[in-house]
């Protein structure tokens, strides 16, 4: 979430919003990523034991991600209009665990949800704090689609740079020993 | 009830640990960065080459979701859709080594971890496969191991 590191609280939930799978962009997606007969062709999707198209699991996520970056613009707005300065959320490090449950299927609606589950600062990446962060996808009947394990970046708002840092950190503004640095690290 | 679209495959008999798949290799453009970004990802550093210069990433670079799909396409391209695959489970500890950035070309291996019949449905048996995706300098971009069911041919026989 676009709060400052200290601002997050752990076993908050962050509803992210629903989407509704057509057939159309599910075949899409297929197509371009996980062309597997049950996810491009709803004739042969029939002879699988899922009995019809379904989601790929990667589109599930994916737009489960869009749900996550959509909710971090609304939040930095949120907080834009209460005069405050929003925090700085970074790339991911990778994800944990995924566990595909039950598979979409065109014409459901998927609802995500984000609780950040723990915190801590940063041992490789001095000023930022790590997030993990558990998304829960449900479908219209409240059966479990998918659980993710994902861990993000966030930027620490009271962080004070050690001189140490600082000083290395000029170094590599220096163009041929920050070359070197950038190299060695 | 022999599946027809699947009777001819491999099945999870013919499977075998440490089988080796190459994934053949896909150029990254920067118009596929900025399609998925629309759709899936629109952070300034994927759709924005200026903001992407001044971001952590240093660059415009693929999301990783992006890069993750299209090592997935890789593999069904050359493996899931040659054997009588039935979905995948879900997979652990995705890492996102390097960024993917714009003319990058990545490729690399996927090789059979694992095998074992699934306990709840004995008509099927499950895949453990890692994958190890680099980009052209051998740099590696991403790992994770995934699971994905794979039919049995003899259901009856003892796992």
């Amino acid at each position: 979430m676009t709060r400052w590191f200290e601002n997050i609280t752990p076993g908050e939930p962050f509803p992210l919003g629903s989407h509704t799978f057509t057939e159309e962009e599910i075949i899409r997606f297929g197509r371009a990523y996980d062309p597997q007969y049950f996810h491009i062709d709803p004739e042969l999707a029939r002879e699988s034991h899922f009995g019809g198209l379904i989601a790929s699991g990667w589109h599930t996520v994916s737009i489960g991600h869009r749900k996550m970056v959509d909710a971090l613009f609304a939040e930095e707005e949120r907080l834009r209009g209460l005069g405050e300065e929003p925090g700085v959320s970074g790339p991911s490090p990778g994800v944990n665990a995924m566990d595909f449950k039950v598979p979409v299927r065109p014409g459901d609606t998927v609802t995500y949800e984000l609780v950040v589950n723990d915190k801590r600062a940063s041992n490789s990446i001095p000023g930022w704090g790590l997030l993990f962060n558990r998304i829960t996808a449900v479908n219209q009947r409240n059966e479990l689609v998918y659980t993710a394990d994902l861990v993000s970046f966030s930027k620490l708002r009271d962080y004070k740079m050690p001189l140490r840092l600082r000083l290395l950190q000029a170094l590599t503004r220096v163009p041929v020993i920050g070359r070197r640095l950038r190299r060695g690290a | 009830m022999t599946n027809p679209v699947t009777k001819d495959r491999r099945h999870f008999e013919d499977l075998a640990v440490g089988e080796v798949i190459d994934l053949g290799h896909e150029t990254i453009t920067k118009d596929m960065i900025f399609a998925f970004a629309r759709e899936f990802d629109p952070l300034p550093f994927h759709l924005d080459e200026e903001a992407a210069r001044n971001s952590l990433l240093g660059g415009l670079a693929s999301s990783g979701w992006q890069t993750g799909g299209l090592g997935l396409r890789m593999l069904v391209d050359r493996f899931l859709s040659t054997v009588a695959s039935c979905g995948g489970l879900g997979f652990r500890n995705l890492k996102w080594k390097n960024p993917v950035m714009a003319g990058d070309t990545i490729g690399g291996t996927v090789t059979i971890a694992e095998l074992r019949r699934s306990n709840s449905h004995p008509q099927w048996g499950i895949v453990t496969l890692d994958f190890d995706v680099r980009n052209q300098k051998d740099k590696p971009v991403l790992t994770m191991r995934l699971a994905n069911l794979v039919e049995c041919r003899d259901a009856g026989a003892p796992a």
